[in-house]
């Protein structure tokens, strides 16, 4: 097994910086995913790993081999790099079976026939796809593509695996159970994987480690807990999940705390941050973390319900104090005109900036 | 799981990929200019190229100049290149329109016996046309004998002008019928919906749609014009009539003394000049092309318009056309075969011979250039079919610096018109020290077909290449294949259709060929189409017509094999 280290890592395009200065590193076995919308420079990262695209400088290392180093304009090419890649449209190629495209990685590396036969029944029996091996890739159906195409990642045996959107061609209720699926696999065989996606909840779901990525850079490395209760910035807090975001003043700065008055007057204690130079702030909160209460208390505002909507699992309501408006959810409806929520202070982030963009 | 740096596929000791780049790029780039280069130098000696006491000079520039009567041959060129493409538009684009967009009676199998012409060599169709319509011409006398009079003289730059045009408009039909029959139905179903007649939406929408390719094809025809040699030598020729390529001809091959080297040289020059100008307009014109694409993914069927009341003048008009210009002809050398004299004031019957094949087939010559056309095709079409693959799979499916020049460098041939082509090569082997080993052998004639059909043959596969996603190259490189396992392992296997397309595309030309074989054959190397041109310029029509037949014989037997077994696609 190996680790994998991206240092300083820049992709231009021309003039255009796809990717800036990425630092990453991914211990051995660790399932680490790119999350971002698209164009935010996952998939290049991802290629430029696989030697698919050529970075423009920074490293690249693997283990203890340097796969690609700007200084020394010294690259790997891809065939000599021994990773494993999965495609967004799985690549097979038409015209070898199952086993066929199995054995292509395998024959390159110069494998007699006994041992390369079994390496092919062992990787289609992981991926349960043993019976399907003399069929020809257009008679699979997608699901069953797709298991093909990560067999076929794996059966050299990789250090690394790299997995590009690899379900999204999948419909939504296969997807939940191929990511499952895969995350076990990926257990079971221990194998350092990269990980591109930009649905949120199949990141939250598989991954050890996030990097959420936005405009080339990244924003926030973190766990999914983290990423998802302390965003590093408006960004992340409203990419992952979504937030509030609730212009106020700052009141006072504190060590561990932090005062903060809304618009309509609302002072409200939030964990500690940093402040735009006229002293505005935005507190970002999430819709399902705001609390219906009883009576008013610290962090406790009167609400007027403006809208309702039903969202099966959830009721959402859009709510008003004055000019602050909100989002909040519960799981029962509200049948008053106005209550009264409380916005915990534990689930507040505090930005200087408002995350303006897509 | 094992240690990462020493189970990647095994290390090759040099790069071959990169060799592989730099060999193709530098054999194309000397193919190409092979035949370009010597006759520049030679426009500027005032020697034979292989005297090495030559000057430079202008001189053969000013002598062409001041040589009596070339304004005229220039002027013939022009003119007969403009009527020539003028008229193929003309008939070209409305016959697909007719056969592809309406229920015209007939029209699949009309439609069909339409690209047979493409089939085979102009100078083929040029003997068919001479046979039936030329001055003692079966049509001919029969107009003479039952109207009195044959309203037509084919032995004047406005005749050979019509010939060559009746005779192109085929290559119209065939890019304009793509056009219309690939337009999305639904502009027309729009046109419709927007209160539109089936007429009105066809001639507003669709027609419209098809400039590109009603551009594109005149640009090619006026070209084709150019450099045609057949009609001219055997329409003009009787009647001293010059076009560029018949000076470039008799100059170079018929000058009894010794070839004029220099004035041809200068000649070619110009003529390289004017087709390269040429190709680049028709390059420029096609940039706007982008907002006449309509071609879906999708297969769609067009609508077929109903011609009503015209259905029945409609096929007489197109069947009068395909009767006149293709069965006639076609028909014409196959009598001509088979009989001593054609003439309609004869029965058929009495007149029934096999003398012109048993000439053929008692000739060691003839039977040589039959057998030589075959080996030719067979195996260069071969070696072309691998030699573009490779050239198509570096231009555009590797990481090669220079892949865009190279493609550039390998198209150029489109504007390389045969007849200096065979002459450029004819320089670069007496010029290249070595070269002469190959002088007078097929290897140079399979050389020169395969330079001059380099953008045939890419044309066939780049189109197919494009179709296969880069996902299937990137999943073999990262599987521990490098470039040239890739494109031979995957690629090339994927791209099999569109090879053996590229093959049958290669056979056909290089079988059909003779101009740019005119300068490099020589006793032991004739391949029908030279042959046929010398006996041609004897008169010897009765040979000519059977080695004709046999041409098309053997063509039509490969068209038919390509297409059933290979399931190549020849021209649709």
């Amino acid at each position: 097994m190996a680790d994998l280290v991206l240092e300083n890592l820049t992709i231009n395009y021309g003039a255009v910086a796809a990717v800036e200065n990425l630092n990453i590193h991914v211990p051995s076995g660790e399932f680490l995913t790119l999350l971002g919308p698209s164009g935010c420079g996952k998939s290049t990262t991802l290629f430029a790993v696989a030697g698919l695209n050529h970075a423009t400088s920074g490293t690249i290392r693997v283990g203890d081999k340097v796969l690609f180093d700007g200084k020394a304009r010294n690259t790997v090419p891809p065939e000599r790099r021994n990773i494993g890649l999965v495609f967004q449209s799985y690549a097979l190629w038409p015209h070898k079976s199952v086993a066929d495209n199995l054995a292509f990685p395998l024959i390159l590396r110069k494998m007699g026939k006994a041992e390369r036969d079994e390496r092919i029944r062992e990787a289609l029996g992981l991926v349960e796809m043993l019976p399907y091996a003399d069929r020809f890739p257009f008679e699979l159906s997608g699901g069953q593509q797709q298991r093909v195409a990560l067999a076929r990642a794996l059966v050299y045996r990789p250090p690394l695996l790299l997995l590009d959107e690899p379900l999204s061609n999948l419909d939504a209720k296969l997807r939940e159970r191929a990511r499952v699926w895969l995350r076990e696999l990926q257990e079971r065989l221990n194998v350092t994987t990269i990980y591109v996606t930009h649905d949120q909840a199949e990141a939250l779901a598989v991954s050890d480690r996030i990097a959420v990525m936005s405009m080339g850079r990244m924003r926030q490395l973190g766990s999914p807990r983290e990423i998802y209760e302390r965003p590093a910035d408006s960004f992340v807090a409203d990419f992952i999940g979504s937030s509030n975001f609730l212009d106020a003043k700052l009141v006072q700065n504190g060590a561990d705390a932090a005062q903060v008055r809304l618009a309509d007057g609302t002072e409200l204690t939030t964990p500690p941050g940093r402040a735009a130079q006229d002293g505005s702030v935005v507190v970002a909160v999430r819709p399902e973390r705001v609390e219906v209460v009883s009576e008013m208390g610290p962090n406790c505002m009167r609400v007027m319900v403006e809208q309702k909507v039903y969202l099966g699992s959830v009721w959402q309501y859009v709510v008003r104090a004055g000019a602050v408006e909100f989002r909040i959810q519960t799981t029962w409806e509200i049948n008053d005109p106005s209550v009264i929520v409380r916005i915990p202070a534990e689930h507040c982030a505090l930005f200087a900036e408002k995350f303006v963009g897509t | 799981m094992t240690d990462i740096s020493d189970t990647g596929a095994s290390r090759q000791p040099i790069d071959r990929s990169r060799l592989i780049f730099w060999g193709v790029a530098a054999l194309t780039t000397v193919l190409v200019a092979g035949p370009i280069v010597p006759i520049v130098i030679q426009a500027f000696l005032d020697k034979p190229l292989y005297d090495s006491s030559a000057g430079l000079t202008l001189g053969n520039f000013t002598r062409l100049a001041s040589e009596p009567g070339m304004a005229r041959v220039f002027f013939n060129t022009l003119y007969f290149g403009l009527l020539t493409m003028v008229l193929a538009q003309v008939f070209g684009a409305v016959m697909a329109v007719l056969v592809g967009r309406t229920n015209l009676p007939g029209r699949s199998w009309m439609g069909e016996v339409f690209i047979w012409p493409l089939f085979v060599s102009n100078l083929v169709i040029a003997f068919g046309w001479f046979t039936m319509y030329g001055p003692s011409g079966f049509m001919t006398l029969a107009a003479k004998t039952y109207l009195g009079a044959a309203p037509w003289n084919l032995y004047t730059v406005t005749g050979m002008g019509i010939v060559a045009g009746l005779s192109q408009a085929p290559l119209t039909y065939l890019m304009c019928l793509a056009a219309v029959t690939k337009a999305d139905p639904q502009l027309e179903d729009a046109a419709r919906s927007a209160g539109a007649g089936p007429f009105r939406a066809l001639w507003s929408v669709t027609i419209p749609m098809i400039r590109p390719a009603v551009i594109y094809s005149a640009v090619l025809n006026f070209v084709v014009g150019i450099e045609m040699l057949a009609i001219p030598l055997l329409f003009g020729g009787p009647s001293g009539i010059q076009t560029v390529t018949t000076f470039l001809y008799d100059k170079g091959i018929n000058a009894a003394v010794r070839p004029e080297y220099g004035i041809v040289g200068a000649a070619a020059i110009l003529l390289l000049i004017l087709v390269a100008l040429l190709v680049w307009l028709q390059g420029y014109l096609m940039q706007a092309s982008g907002r006449f694409v309509t071609v879906r993914g999708k297969a769609s069927r067009p609508s077929i318009l109903d011609l009503g009341k015209w259905r029945w003048p409609a096929f007489a008009f197109v069947f009068a056309f395909i009767f006149f210009t293709i069965l006639s002809v076609f028909g014409g050398i196959f009598m001509r075969s088979a009989v001593t004299f054609l003439t309609p004031l004869i029965p058929f019957w009495k007149v029934l011979t096999t003398a012109n094949f048993d000439l053929v087939f008692e000739s060691s010559t003839y039977v040589r250039s039959i057998v030589n056309s075959v080996l030719v095709s067979t195996i260069g079409a071969a070696i072309g079919t691998f030699f573009i693959c490779v050239i198509a799979l570096v231009a555009r499916r590797s990481e090669f610096r220079y892949r865009r020049p190279l493609e550039y460098v390998a198209l150029f041939p489109r504007s390389l018109p045969g007849i200096i082509a065979g002459l450029g090569f004819f320089y670069a082997v007496i010029w290249l020290p070595g070269a002469d080993m190959i002088r007078g052998t097929i290897l140079v004639l399979i050389i020169a077909f395969m330079v001059r059909y380099i953008p045939v043959g890419f044309g066939a596969i780049a189109p197919a290449l494009a179709q296969i996603g880069e996902e299937l190259d990137r999943g073999s490189r990262i599987s521990g294949a490098d470039w040239w396992t890739t494109v031979t392992r995957i690629i090339m296997p994927i791209l099999k259709p569109a090879l053996f397309s590229c093959y049958a595309l290669l056979f056909i030309h290089f079988f059909k060929e003779y101009v740019t074989a005119a300068f490099l054959y020589q006793p032991g190397s004739e391949i029908i189409g030279t042959t046929m041109l010398q006996l041609v310029a004897q008169g010897d029509n009765g040979p000519v017509s059977a080695l004709a037949t046999i041409q098309v014989i053997i063509t039509a037997l490969f068209v038919i094999i390509a297409r059933r077994l290979l399931g190549a696609k020849i021209y649709g």
